[in-house]
């Protein structure tokens, strides 16, 4: 359907303020939000935000890591603020991660790789070029490979599992709020068997004391019935553009200014799909729940899985994220 | 126009009546049942998709002492179906005898915006907020034990308690900045 | 046994549970007493392969074997796949005679005719129906039986389903088909599912259909019984119309399992409040489909339960009514498509 998921965060956002990090904390997830409690901290929404930005990302990363990023469907969650996570020491903290995968293996974890029973390598390198501002930290990247046990010597090892930790375009003054020794790398995506996602966490969250939380993009339940609506790119635009305020032409020259999107527009453009919808089937679309936006520039379901299809507009996803994982965590 | 008034109709001896609004017509037939059960006053359940409610009932419609707007947090209609119909309610019922109950709250990705809009008709009209779980019998029991207490002073049967006083302590409010303008 | 054969063994074993394997073997009784005996149905999948390979290599059993006992499989299970329903047009007057033993030749040879290398078995199932199987080849390779297509065909009526087929194989299907069964062409029916049984009920209209008559008391349908006393329901009236239309547009009985319904829209964009797009000469293109375990299900309770207002829009009720669930809709009405 048809929020883009840069919309939908558009509704999370929340903005700087001095006690941002305050009001993180009143958001550990909706459970915390209840009660009658008249004094919850402020949140406030962002009803209006620029148009996205497009990056050329692909000076900056090799041809690999591009298609990696953009190839695979992430597993999002959210990471609070690492403790004395150091850029330097990514080698030192390849060798204790194999050493911790390889321990808990030995303790009967079972680490159900097809085809590989052997052991495991885990890499970890700066994906730099990502980090937008001077005070986002460096990207980092998780890859563990596996060689099959019976492999020839000569024998590749592959990939089995992957995973990024990012802070694009941070919120500065809650990054300057941080003590001196936390690194912030907010937004986590994985890829690959559950199992390892989990041993890669709990080793994060013995070594640098923080904690992983699920990064949900949207809402939840699945109805009995799924609709799929799909709608012609050039017709979808021409709806959108009728219900932009400022006309299309005028926007078009300052492109690069960054026009505004706002909130109102985005709501009359959805709207619009539900009553059109509406007049055919008579099924009023919000009673049910979105679960799953698809647009050119990528995918988003509520269980928080992404996939980006276009790398142009990769940072500003990204941006989107980090500021949604910011939000999330509980710190 | 017909508004439904809090003081039209005479109570009746040790009886408390409770009008349960809710679009999806799911919960309420369990919170009725429930209800009903109480032993100590009688509670009678009227049940409603919507207001206004239909006419031809008023003769047989009794006093109705507290109304009850489940919401259901996972749709968006049934935010606006409350909504709806608040304006068929005499003002008087503001005065204590309205309350909302928001369920599926807990579901993690309760889109935050429902929430916020949801807390804020619930403070702008004065009103208690419960939160409730509509999935489990302890979450129907617990919901149902909420729901008679504040029935039971609406009702006026609690010495020295009245609706209007007990509001006072129970209804929801919001912090103050909620709406104010973001800095980019 | 070449490794072809053992291939098609491996595939078909490995697609059956082993209970379902066990009454399948005993149904196609071609094993000995003492052959079915040494099998045993605890064992993991690929022991299990292993004897059957010895046993079928003693027994000296070729594909035709094997695919016979494929469609004894498939028959008897007959709602996995993605089955696709067509519709054969314009009987000339003998087709209501056309009996089974004139049609199975008459099919073989008129499919032999346009396809060099073709493998076809028939076989007619308990309740009419006519199974066929069919492994396609071409002018310079052997059939392959690993694709093969399955057709089913009830004898004098118009329908014929069919899974697993190509685009390239479809006119030659079609075009044994029209001449065995005496017809003038055949086109798509615009009704498919992983349910065969469900697609032929629909379509056949063999399921309790009670579109027309009144309901007793559609109340009693519901699970929403207003048992005590003190609990009223203002609106009472409302939700028996409700069920009431709900149950005009679907009946009330057991509804064929239909998993998806397709809808291509091309309609005028209308909205009172948006003056650019209504003013816009083209249509608003767009592509719904609606997905569940029992579309037909979900959709009466949506209807029953307020969720979609009522009556049903003829969109949804044209489902079960026309039998199709893909549609292309433009202004004028249910367009061809």
């Amino acid at each position: 359907m048809a929020r883009t998921p840069l919309n939908s965060i558009v509704a999370q956002r929340r903005s700087k303020s001095k006690s941002y990090r305050q009001s993180y904390r009143s958001c550990l997830g909706a459970s915390s939000r209840l009660g009658l409690t008249p004094a919850l901290t402020a949140r406030r929404l962002n009803t209006s935000r620029r148009a996205p930005k497009s990056h050329n990302i692909t000076e900056k990363l090799n041809p690999e890591q591009l298609a990696l990023l953009t190839k695979t469907e992430w597993k999002m969650s959210y990471v609070t603020p690492l403790y004395q996570f150091r850029h330097t020491q990514l080698k030192s903290y390849s060798r204790q991660l194999s050493a911790f995968i390889a321990a808990e293996k030995q303790q009967g974890l079972a680490i159900e790789v097809e085809g590989s029973e052997s052991s495991f390598r885990v890499s970890f390198s700066v994906l730099s070029g990502m980090a937008e501002t001077d005070e986002d930290p460096e990207t980092v990247l998780l890859q563990i490979f596996s060689k099959p046990m019976f492999a020839r010597q000569d024998e590749p090892q592959r990939s089995v599992w992957s995973g990024w930790l990012a802070c694009i375009n941070g919120n500065p003054d809650y990054l300057r709020s941080l003590p001196k020794d936390f690194i912030c790398l907010p937004l986590f995506g994985s890829y690959g068997p559950d199992a390892l996602t989990s041993v890669v966490q709990s080793w994060f969250q013995q070594n640098f004391d923080c904690y992983f939380g699920p990064l949900e993009i949207n809402h939840t339940i699945m109805p009995p019935l799924q609709i799929t609506y799909t709608i012609n790119p050039e017709d979808a635009w021409e709806l959108w553009s009728s219900v932009r305020k400022v006309p299309q032409e005028e926007k078009e020259g300052k492109e690069e200014e960054g026009s505004s999107i706002d909130i109102d527009e985005v709501m009359r453009f959805m709207q619009g799909l539900k009553s059109h919808f509406y007049r055919h089937f008579r099924l009023d679309l919000s009673v049910g729940t979105l679960v799953q936006v698809s647009t050119a520039l990528g995918s988003a379901k509520c269980n928080g899985r992404i996939k980006i299809s276009n790398s142009r507009y990769m940072i500003t996803t990204l941006t989107l994220l980090t500021e949604g994982a910011l939000l999330k965590m509980p710190i | 126009m017909s508004l439904l008034k809090p003081f039209s109709k005479l109570p009746a001896l040790n009886t408390a009546n409770i009008l349960l609004v809710e679009s999806e017509e799911q919960f309420q037939q369990s919170l009725a049942d429930a209800l009903v059960e109480e032993t100590a006053v009688t509670v009678n359940v009227r049940l409603a998709k919507s207001l206004p409610l239909p006419k031809e009932n008023e003769e047989s419609r009794p006093r109705i002492d507290l109304v009850v707007f489940i919401i259901n947090m996972t749709s968006e209609r049934s935010f606006k179906s409350a909504e709806a119909s608040l304006k068929y309610l005499d003002p008087g019922y503001f005065l204590g005898k309205v309350c909302f109950l928001a369920t599926n709250v807990r579901n993690a990705s309760v889109p935050t915006e429902y929430l916020d809009a949801v807390r804020k008709l619930a403070a702008s009209l004065h009103c208690p907020l419960l939160f409730a779980e509509d999935q489990t019998p302890d979450g129907v029991a617990n919901a149902t034990e909420r729901l008679l207490t504040i029935l039971k002073v609406a009702a006026g049967l609690v010495p020295m308690a009245t609706a209007l006083y007990v509001s006072s302590l129970t209804r929801c409010s919001v912090p103050p900045d909620i709406d104010q303008p973001s800095f980019d | 046994m070449d490794d072809l054969t053992k291939r098609l063994l491996q595939r078909l074993i490995r697609r059956m549970p082993a209970q379902m394997l066990k009454t399948t073997l005993e149904k196609w009784d071609r094993l000995t007493a003492a052959q079915q005996q040494s099998l045993d149905f605890t064992q993991p999948k690929w022991a299990l392969i292993e004897t059957l390979l010895t046993i079928f290599e003693e027994n000296e059993f070729t594909v035709k074997h094997i695919t016979e006992l494929e469609m004894l499989h498939v028959i008897n299970n007959p709602n996995q796949g993605m089955w696709h329903a067509f519709h054969l047009m314009d009987p000339d007057d003998t087709a209501i005679t056309v009996e089974l033993t004139q049609f199975k030749e008459q099919f073989k040879s008129h499919l032999r005719e346009l396809v060099r290398h073709v493998s076809i078995k028939i076989k007619k199932h308990t309740d009419e129906a006519v199974w066929i199987r069919i492994a396609w080849g071409d002018g310079f390779s052997k059939p392959n039986h690993l694709k093969p297509t399955y057709v089913v065909h009830h004898l004098q009526t118009p329908y014929v389903f069919v899974t697993s087929l190509t685009s390239k194989q479809k006119p030659l299907l079609s075009q044994a088909l029209t001449l065995s069964t005496r017809h003038q062409g055949i086109k798509d029916a615009n009704l498919s599912g992983r349910k065969l049984t469900a697609i032929r009920d629909l379509l056949m209209k063999q399921y309790q259909q009670v579109f027309t008559t009144r309901y007793p008391s559609p109340l009693e349908e519901t699970n929403q019984p207003v048992s005590n006393p003190r609990i009223e329901r203002e609106q009472a009236g409302l939700l028996a119309n409700r069920l009431q239309m709900a149950c005009e547009a679907f009946g009330y009985g057991v509804l064929p399992q239909l998993q998806s319904a397709v809808y291509k829209l091309e309609t005028k964009y209308k909205d009172d409040t948006n003056k650019t797009m209504t003013e816009r000469e083209e249509p608003f293109r767009c592509v719904v489909k609606f997905a569940s375990s029992n579309l037909l299900e979900s959709i009466r309770q949506c209807a029953s339960s307020g969720i979609a207002s009522t009556p049903v829009t003829p969109l949804l009720s044209s489902i079960p009514i026309k039998g199709r669930n893909y549609f292309v809709i433009k202004d004028n009405g249910l367009g061809p498509s």
